[in-house]
C-alpha cells in the first residue's frame, strides 16, 4: 500500500501543510521490442501540475463533495472518502475544521483512524502544543517544524511496513 | 440480525444519470433516505458532480500504468466511489461519456452489478427507441417501468 500525499488545511481555507512522496516509476509490463514510437519509458512519473495547483484543484474538490454529501444527506452526512481507478482520497475533518487529506493507492481500507491519529498524536503534540508556533497559522507557518515532520514521516513508514508485514503473514 | 431486516438494510436510494455534457438526462428516487431536494437542485448537483469527476481525474498522483499500444481503457478514470456516513454513490462512466449515479446505502452489496444492469436496461429501451434523441431527457415509459421492477422492492 502507498500513500502519495498529505495535505492540511486550515479553516481559513488555506493549505497549511503538503507531503507527498515520489514514487519509484515500475514497468508494469515489457514493452516489445518491435512497439509502436511510444516503446520508450518517462523517468519520472507524469506531474504537470505543481504542488500549489494540487492543493488548490484539491480544496476545491472536496469542497464542493462536502457540499453535495450535506445537501444529500441531511445535515448530519459526512463525506469519508472517494476512489477513482487509480487513487483514494480520504478525508478527516476536526471539530475546528481543520482538514487533513490523504491519497493513497486504491487498496487501502478505512484510513479514518489513522489520519485521527495523526491529528490527535502528531498535530496537536507537535504543532498545538509547541510554544513557539502561533495560533493561526497564514502560509503554513510554524506548522512543518522536525518534530512533526519526523513524526509523520516515521508515521507512514511503519504504516507500509505494517501493511507489508500483513501480507508476507498472509501468504 | 434476521434475514428480513437485513434486507432491510440494503437499499437503492436514486439513480442519476449525465449525459457528456453533465446536464441531467435522468432523475429517479426509489426508496427515501435522502434528502428531499427539488428538480433544480438535482439539475446543479449534476453539473456540479460532471466538474468534480473532471478534476479528480487531473489531480491523480499514482504514476501511469505502461500499456501496449492497442489498449482501450482510459489511462486515467474519474470518481468511481463516494463514501459518506449515510450513502455510498457509485459513479459508472460508460465508454460515450455518459455518467450512470447510483445512490445506496452503505450495506448494499454488488453496487457494480446493480449499475451495470441499469446500464443494460438503458441500452435496451433507451437507446434502441427510435423517438429517442440523444443527450435529451429521457421520457421513455418502458424505461421507468423496466428500472421499477428491478430497483424498486415490493
Amino acid at each position: 500500500m502507498s500513500v502519495y500525499s498529505f495535505y492540511i488545511f486550515d479553516r481559513h481555507t488555506e493549505c497549511i501543510y503538503t507531503k507527498r512522496w515520489a514514487i519509484a516509476q515500475s514497468l508494469r509490463r515489457t514493452v516489445p521490442a518491435n512497439a509502436l514510437s511510444n516503446g520508450d519509458v518517462p523517468a519520472v512519473a507524469r506531474r504537470g501540475l505543481n504542488a500549489e495547483d494540487d492543493a488548490k484543484l484539491i480544496f476545491g474538490t472536496i469542497f464542493s463533495l462536502r457540499r453535495m454529501v450535506r445537501q444529500l444527506g441531511g445535515e448530519g452526512d459526512h463525506f469519508l472518502s472517494y476512489r477513482t481507478g487509480e487513487y483514494k482520497l480520504h478525508y478527516f475533518e476536526t471539530p475546528t475544521q481543520l482538514k487533513f487529506i490523504m491519497l493513497t493507492d486504491t487498496r487501502v481500507g478505512n484510513m479514518r483512524t489513522v489520519l485521527h491519529q495523526i491529528w490527535a498524536t502528531l498535530y496537536v503534540e507537535y504543532v498545538v502544543k509547541s510554544p513557539l508556533a502561533p495560533t493561526e497559522h497564514p502560509k503554513g507557518v510554524g506548522v512543518a517544524n522536525e518534530l512533526f515532520e519526523g513524526g509523520l514521516e516515521s508515521f507512514i513508514v511503519s504504516l507500509a511496513m505494517r501493511s507489508k508485514e500483513a501480507l508476507l503473514k498472509r501468504e | 440480525m434476521c434475514d428480513a431486516l437485513k434486507d432491510y438494510y440494503r437499499v437503492v436510494f436514486a439513480l442519476l444519470i449525465i449525459n457528456k455534457a453533465g446536464g441531467l438526462i435522468y432523475n429517479r428516487t426509489f426508496a427515501p433516505g435522502l434528502q428531499k431536494l427539488d428538480s433544480n437542485d438535482y439539475l446543479i448537483l449534476a453539473g456540479t458532480f460532471h466538474g468534480i469527476h473532471a478534476i479528480s481525474r487531473s489531480i491523480n498522483p499514482a504514476p501511469l500504468a505502461q500499456h501496449l499500444p492497442g489498449y482501450r481503457k482510459p489511462l486515467t478514470t474519474g470518481i468511481e466511489s463516494l463514501e459518506s456516513s449515510h450513502f455510498r454513490l457509485t459513479c459508472f462512466q460508460t465508454p460515450t461519456g455518459v455518467k450512470f449515479l447510483l445512490f445506496t446505502s452503505p450495506e448494499q452489496p454488488n453496487k457494480d452489478v446493480v449499475v451495470r444492469r441499469c446500464y443494460e436496461i438503458y441500452g435496451d429501451y433507451v437507446m434502441k427507441n427510435p423517438f429517442y434523441s440523444m443527450e435529451m431527457p429521457i421520457r421513455v415509459e418502458k424505461f421507468d417501468r423496466a428500472l421499477g421492477g428491478y430497483l424498486v422492492r415490493p
